[in-house]
């Protein structure tokens, strides 16, 4: 290969290690992306629609800052668990989360995915919102078509969910959780009568408010809320992210 | 009702229906509102065989030796050594033989597929990007675009690593793959896929498949986690 040609493959390879790892489709400008006169990314635009007049929530979006993942309750006040949760999440906490079923591949919940940093993209049709993560290579389904609830259900990870337009916000409805999954690292308990509610609203084309209810009679003595905030992420596309089962279990730390 | 819809039943919205309230799967395929084929809903591979042997149809695969003899080995052992063994996906002709439902969400821009299987989801772009060049990084699932040629969706994949079999059965592929699938939703109920698999430095010449997919009526994806540990005792092969 000519110098220059293997001056610029060298280039191109040393701007390229400085590309986050989660950017890789070729920086691929995101189709309608709202941008200032100098071809930015405008996240203050106004919120987009949807054809049929409901708020549009697709995109790529980048979670929270991380304490949210390790603790949803990391605002405070601390969550009003029962006592045999509080004993648990102080044995949880003690191991060094040890024990998380993160550490065998299973993946997260509804509010520890919500919670993570690493890009979520969602989908929206009509009927059903799909959210697809980075993290795990998961995706949960959200129905818009005026279903119920299922009961009884097989318990599940990442629960059942059904949502509904009030204003500007959707408001989602998830249960039939298993009792394996932790509502967080930190590990805030999660059982079978778990009720999640979560609020999105998009704010602006950039940002989306999305505040967490968890209810659970079994493991709180009342309900408890947290907030998030999500953040568009333009020009980007979703990396794939396999766990390895065996390839990362031998790196885990816990007592 | 399989174990795989436990969502109450839920009768599958726009369903077009007989008078006496059956599924109509010969209706005639739906269309967006952009005027496109409209892929969307619950499907399932018709027959298994393809999962097995992706060449189960006709001739064998034109396989290169090395490639024939990994595959003659796979056979001998039982299948020993698949990723799914370790709960690592699928690949994209893996998937698509697997007679476990996956479900088609379709937007202007993308159609998502997502898989029971693993609950893992795999991204069809729709909005005239190419396929990643310049050694993108390889992955299970490889990078997909797709665009319509009448009334069927071509869809060309690329960028896998060499970790996966193209079937359960061993037949291998490198990094050289490319897949090209052929969508054609002939009526309502029905998905015609033609499946070609070309990689030089496996096999001689392109080769493939060609699979239907059954719509899935009043059904639902059901979360499947592939527990690593729970499941690892049981594997057979030798």
């Amino acid at each position: 290969m000519g110098t220059l040609k293997a001056i610029l493959k060298a280039a191109v390879l040393v701007s390229a290690a400085f590309v986050p790892l989660s950017a890789q489709w070729l920086h691929y400008p995101t189709p309608g992306m709202p941008r200032t006169a100098d071809g930015k990314p405008n996240l203050s635009a106004p919120a987009p629609k949807t054809p049929d007049g409901k708020p549009d929530l697709s995109g790529i979006w980048r979670g929270p800052e991380d304490k949210y993942f390790r603790d949803l309750a990391a605002d405070g006040p601390a969550a009003p668990m029962l006592p045999w949760a509080e004993a648990l999440f102080k044995q949880r906490h003690d191991n060094l989360e040890k024990g998380h079923p993160s550490e065998r591949c299973l993946g997260h919940g509804v509010t520890d995915y919500d919670a993570a940093g690493t890009p979520r993209r969602i989908i929206q049709t009509p009927g059903i919102i799909a959210i697809l993560f980075e993290s795990y290579n998961h995706y949960r389904q959200i129905f818009l078509d005026g279903r119920p609830l299922p009961k009884p259900t097989q318990p599940s990870y990442l629960g059942y969910s059904i949502g509904k337009w009030e204003g500007d916000t959707l408001v989602v409805d998830t249960t039939g959780f298993n009792d394996q999954g932790w509502l967080d690292m930190e590990g805030h308990p999660q059982t079978e009568t778990t009720h999640i509610t979560e609020r999105f609203r998009r704010r602006d084309f950039g940002h989306i408010d999305l505040q967490l209810t968890i209810e659970d009679p079994a493991a709180y003595t009342k309900p408890w809320t947290s907030n998030l905030h999500l953040t568009f992420l333009p020009d980007e596309e979703l990396i794939e992210d396999v766990c390895d089962n065996e390839r990362d279990a031998q790196h885990l730390v816990g007592k | 009702m399989t174990a795989s819809a436990q969502w109450l039943n839920y009768r599958t919205p726009g369903m077009p229906r007989t008078p006496d309230g059956k599924p109509n799967l010969s209706a005639p395929a739906p269309k967006t509102p952009d005027g496109k084929p409209d892929l969307s809903g619950l499907w399932q591979a018709a027959q298994g065989k393809y999962l097995n042997n992706l060449a189960a149809d006709g001739a064998p695969a034109p396989a290169q030796p090395w490639a024939e003899a990994f595959f003659k080995k796979i056979q001998a052992s039982d299948g020993k050594g698949r990723p799914q063994e370790r709960c690592l996906p699928h690949g994209v002709t893996d998937y698509d033989a697997l007679p476990m439902p996956i479900k088609f969400v379709q937007t202007p821009g993308e159609i998502v597929i997502l898989y029971e299987a693993y609950n893992h989801f795999r991204q069809v772009f729709l909005d005239g990007r190419p396929l990643p060049k310049d050694d993108p990084q390889p992955t299970w699932m490889g990078y997909s675009v797709g665009k319509w040629d009448g009334d069927t969706l071509v869809v060309d994949s690329g960028g896998f690593n060499d970790q996966t079999w193209l079937d359960d059965g061993g037949h291998p592929h490198t990094e050289a793959l490319h897949i090209t699938e052929r969508f054609h939703r002939r009526d309502f109920g029905h998905m015609d896929l033609q499946l070609i698999v070309d990689d030089p430095k496996a096999y001689t010449k392109p080769w493939g498949a060609k699979l239907t997919l059954n719509f899935l009526p009043d059904d639902e994806l059901l979360e499947n986690i592939c527990e690593n540990e729970k499941d690892f005792a049981h594997i057979v092969g030798k």
